[in-house]
């Protein structure tokens, strides 16, 4: 990974406009394992954050809950924002990414009969455009839809934009672009760079910096390539049998024993 | 010339239901398979107000159409939520309620006797020319709603179908409240279903249950699937070789044998159901294929391809 410094926020303080994730003794289980078993957490409070930690640990299961694609069996997930204070476990998976909390997906999700720019253009019309009575050309809204389409584009080169996404590669890339063009407020990737190739990491990570930077985007990353992990967040927090363990900064983690015990091995003590 | 007219309105009537079942199952993934109950409500309402209560047929079916997306709102609250098997039995369900309804309750649709007369929408003087120009009509409906289904696919609408029906779960998570969405388009189809089945009244002017069995179901799904679920014009390509054939060619064209013409429905059901399972295994994307795609015709697609050449 690029070794660039990459916290130009002062570390521990919350960005301008703050967005908050706040979990209260978050509870999930299936059948007898307790896959998640938080007591207070607070995400986002650093412009990027890593979830780390050895599989089966309930990192993406984390994430899951909160988008409420799964419930969890007790406790609250509050999420702060300018706008006030919402309890997510109370909304949909749809109306909390509309809220600017999404998620981008680890096993790769496609929509077969859409091709790539078709895909991005689903993520941006909104629900004035999608009406089933409108369908005369919006001439406007491809215009402007166009523009930042192809923003991205002139970034990330696809094989062929107007035909379907072809490689794993292409279709992570796509899952995170789609997620990109929601605008989020809080984005949440979970191993944004499995399957795609270095030059692309590289060119999605340093795209993630300058979103942080320039605008008021909070990221929580997923990820196993720990150098990815020490090179651009700002914290970490380590978590193993559904409980973070710790947090910190990533050379704290990174020297913790309880780390390097449970999850880095000997090699990377 | 004039012995075509009805058979042809009976067609036309078929592809609308077959365009009206592609926006549902090719587009949406919503398996509908009480097509007649939709057709059928809006038909005995509309029959039932011209005949009954001296309704103006015009308020008639726009009645008809109000009823029956109701009633479809109500039914798709309670079932679209659930797995496709689900909605295929539930619509089924419904459809039976209906054809059943009717049958019974016969202080109201006459039941067995039958309800009649059913008056075209209107009327020019001379009846082959009303029926001509009702037949029209007709085209000009089944034409608007092609039209309509082509756009959408280049419509936001029609990408937000397309994702829901792809990958609801994904498409939810992008922030779209793919319930409503269903429920709103699934409400809009079954009500232009019960304006067709409305129309379909003035078609047959004597309304019997028996054309509320699910036989009318099995035949736009057949035409619907032979020609191509995802594509606009599955619908006309499989009505016309199924109904087309059966209904028009054999009937007004070859000479049947007398002991064979009585069986002749019976064949027509079992080649229908021959041709489903053929297209299942051997092509089930229908003649026509998948959706064909056409790059975009947005402004800078084109600079951008120079571009990277």
């Amino acid at each position: 990974m690029t070794g660039a410094s990459s916290a130009t926020r002062p570390p521990g303080s919350p960005a301008a406009g703050a967005k908050t994730l706040h979990l209260h003794d978050v509870h999930k289980h299936y059948g007898g394992r307790t896959v998640v078993d938080i007591d207070d957490l607070v995400l986002g409070a650093h412009g990027i954050e890593g979830l780390i930690g050895p599989n089966g640990a309930g990192k993406t299961t984390l994430m899951k809950l909160i988008t409420h694609v799964v419930s969890p069996d007790r406790g609250r997930i509050e999420y702060h924002s300018p706008d006030g204070t919402v309890l997510l476990t109370q909304h949909s998976p749809d109306a909390i990414a509309r809220m600017g909390v999404v998620k981008t997906n680890q096993v790769i999700q496609d929509f077969e009969s859409l091709t790539i720019r078709e895909s991005l253009l689903l993520s941006l019309a909104g629900a004035e455009q999608e009406k089933f009575y409108k369908v005369l050309r919006d001439k406007a809204f491809l215009r402007r839809a166009d523009q930042e389409i192809d923003e991205y584009l002139d970034i990330f080169t696809f094989q062929d934009p107007d035909g379907r996404a072809g490689s794993a590669g292409e279709k992570k890339l796509l899952d995170i672009l789609r997620c990109l063009l929601l605008k989020p407020r809080f984005l949440l990737m979970d191993e944004p760079t499995a399957g795609l190739p270095q030059e692309e990491t590289d060119k999605v990570m340093e795209l993630m910096r300058t979103k942080t930077q320039e605008t008021d985007l909070s990221i929580l990353i997923i990820e196993h390539d720990l150098d990815l992990i020490w090179g651009t967040c700002e914290f970490v927090h380590f978590m193993a049998e559904g409980e973070i363990l710790l947090q910190g900064t990533p050379s704290d983690v990174r020297s913790n024993a309880t780390v390097a015990e449970k999850y880095l091995g000997a090699s990377h003590a | 010339m004039n012995a075509l007219v009805f058979p042809l309105q009976g067609l036309t009537i078929i592809v609308c239901l077959g365009v009206l079942l592609h926006l549902q199952f090719g587009r949406t993934g919503i398996v509908n398979f009480g097509v007649v109950g939709f057709s059928g409500l809006g038909m005995y309402t509309t029959g039932i107000l011209v005949v009954n209560y001296e309704v103006p047929f015009a308020l008639a079916l726009l009645i008809a159409t109000a009823l029956t997306g109701l009633v479809a709102f109500l039914l798709g609250l309670l079932i679209l939520n659930l797995e496709s098997e689900a909605v295929l039995v539930a619509t089924l369900a419904f459809s039976t309620i209906v054809f059943y309804l009717v049958t019974s309750e016969s202080w109201l649709t006459e039941g067995v006797v039958g309800l009649g007369t059913v008056p075209r929408p209107f009327d020019v003087g001379d009846t082959s020319t009303s029926q001509l120009l009702f037949l029209l009509v007709l085209v000009a409906i089944a034409a608007a709603l092609l039209v309509y289904a082509a756009r959408l696919q280049h419509a936001p609408y029609g990408r937000l179908l397309f994702s829901i029906q792809d990958n609801e779960t994904l498409s939810r998570s992008l922030g779209k409240p793919t319930f409503r969405h269903k429920l709103v388009f699934f409400t809009v189809t079954c009500a232009a279903m019960g304006a067709i089945g409305g129309l379909d009244a003035s078609v047959n002017q004597f309304l019997v249950p028996r054309l509320l069995t699910a036989d009318l179901t099995f035949v736009v799904w057949i035409a619907l699937v032979l020609g191509g679920r995802k594509r606009v014009f599955g619908a006309v390509l499989g009505t016309l070789l199924t109904v087309g054939i059966f209904d028009i060619v054999i009937e007004l064209y070859v000479d049947v044998p007398r002991e064979f013409a009585q069986q002749l429905p019976n064949v027509q059901l079992m080649l229908f159901g021959l041709t489903l399972i053929l297209v299942i295994l051997f092509r089930p994307q229908g003649l026509l294929g998948e959706r064909r795609r056409k790059p975009q015709d947005s402004p800078t697609a084109e600079s951008r391809k120079k571009v990277q050449a």
